[in-house]
């Protein structure tokens, strides 16, 4: 098959008319004003929209693979950083009544306990003799 | 707003290129009234939008493909809207009282509907508009050696498609 004979052949096929009725609905339509808050809505979106269609489409899968590399950093990023200090940020400071709440709590658990105890770290440590370590004279015969 | 006598011009002189391309793209009578409308009503209210434009056709090409494109984004995925045109089988040529012209037509839509867009809206414009490739690659917004290959492969189909057709009536 002769190549341009073919497209010649599909050249010659007659495309379908458009109707005849739309060309006064459709200019009817175009010149009819319309309110002038939604036309500059509208058309603000519209060139917003027009925009990043022209900016983002060419490209869709770099543009989500960005995307999607943004979202990793963020995931990265919050499940790395250390969950206390955002308790931290987020703890409110104790309202006064709350502060006089915990303070009769206090007071109340060591009348209940009574006089506490030093704890076994806490103890002074017996004073007994000890043998004296001989490793410094060790070091200076050596 | 731009004369209206301005606009009923551009409506004679390029609507039946726009409708087709269109027609060819959206393979929906409504949906191609709905963007031919859409792009008249742009054009009545920025008058300014055809000054920049070199030639009138390819700009408005280039309008309707990205209205085209619009509205296939507003209704999801694109390789799912692809899939629903191929299915489709709205003819866009006029009707033939031939039998064999008419089942070639029909054929030729059918073979039309199977390419991806990309390479169908080449072959539209190169066949139907006798655009230019630099023309052809104005109005899409792609390389012309693109528009080339695309038209290139785009004809290898059909031709492969409708060989046993076109040799039987040739």
């Amino acid at each position: 098959m002769n190549t341009d004979d073919f497209e010649k052949r599909l050249q010659r096929q007659p495309l379908r008319e458009i109707p005849a009725e739309w060309r006064e609905e459709i200019l009817k339509g175009a010149q009819t004003p319309r309110h002038s808050s939604s036309v500059t809505r509208h058309s603000f979106l519209s060139t917003l929209n027009s925009k990043l269609s022209t900016v983002l489409w060419p490209h869709p899968k770099a543009w989500a693979g960005l995307a999607a590399a943004w979202v990793l950093i963020v995931a990265v990023h919050f499940a790395s950083s250390d969950p206390s200090l955002q308790v931290a940020k987020k703890a409110q400071p104790p309202t006064p009544e709350v502060l006089v709440i915990l303070q009769q709590q206090q007071r109340l658990l060591a009348e209940l306990v009574g006089p506490t105890m030093p704890r076994e770290a806490d103890r002074p440590k017996p004073n007994t003799a000890q043998p004296r370590s001989e490793r410094r004279m060790e070091t200076v015969c050596a | 707003m731009p004369d209206e006598s301005d606009l009923q011009r551009l409506y004679d002189e390029h609507a039946q290129a726009l409708f087709a391309f269109l027609l060819n793209f959206t393979r929906d009578e409504d949906d191609t009234r709905d963007l031919l409308q859409e792009i008249f009503t742009r054009l009545a209210r920025q008058p300014g939008l055809l000054r920049g434009a070199r030639e009138e056709r390819p700009f408005l090409i280039r309008l309707a493909h990205n209205a085209a494109i619009d509205m296939m984004r507003r209704r999801g995925a694109r390789q799912k809207y692809y899939d629903q045109l191929a299915d489709e089988t709205l003819t866009f040529f006029a009707s033939a009282e031939n039998p064999d012209e008419a089942e070639f037509r029909q054929s030729l839509s059918r073979a039309l509907a199977e390419l991806p867009y990309e390479q169908r809206a080449v072959v539209h414009l190169k066949l139907w508009e006798n655009l230019t490739f630099d023309q052809i690659a104005d109005a899409l917004d792609l390389p012309p050696n693109t528009a080339a290959s695309r038209y290139r492969y785009g004809i290898d189909k059909l031709r492969e498609r409708l060989r046993p057709l076109y040799e039987e009536i040739k």
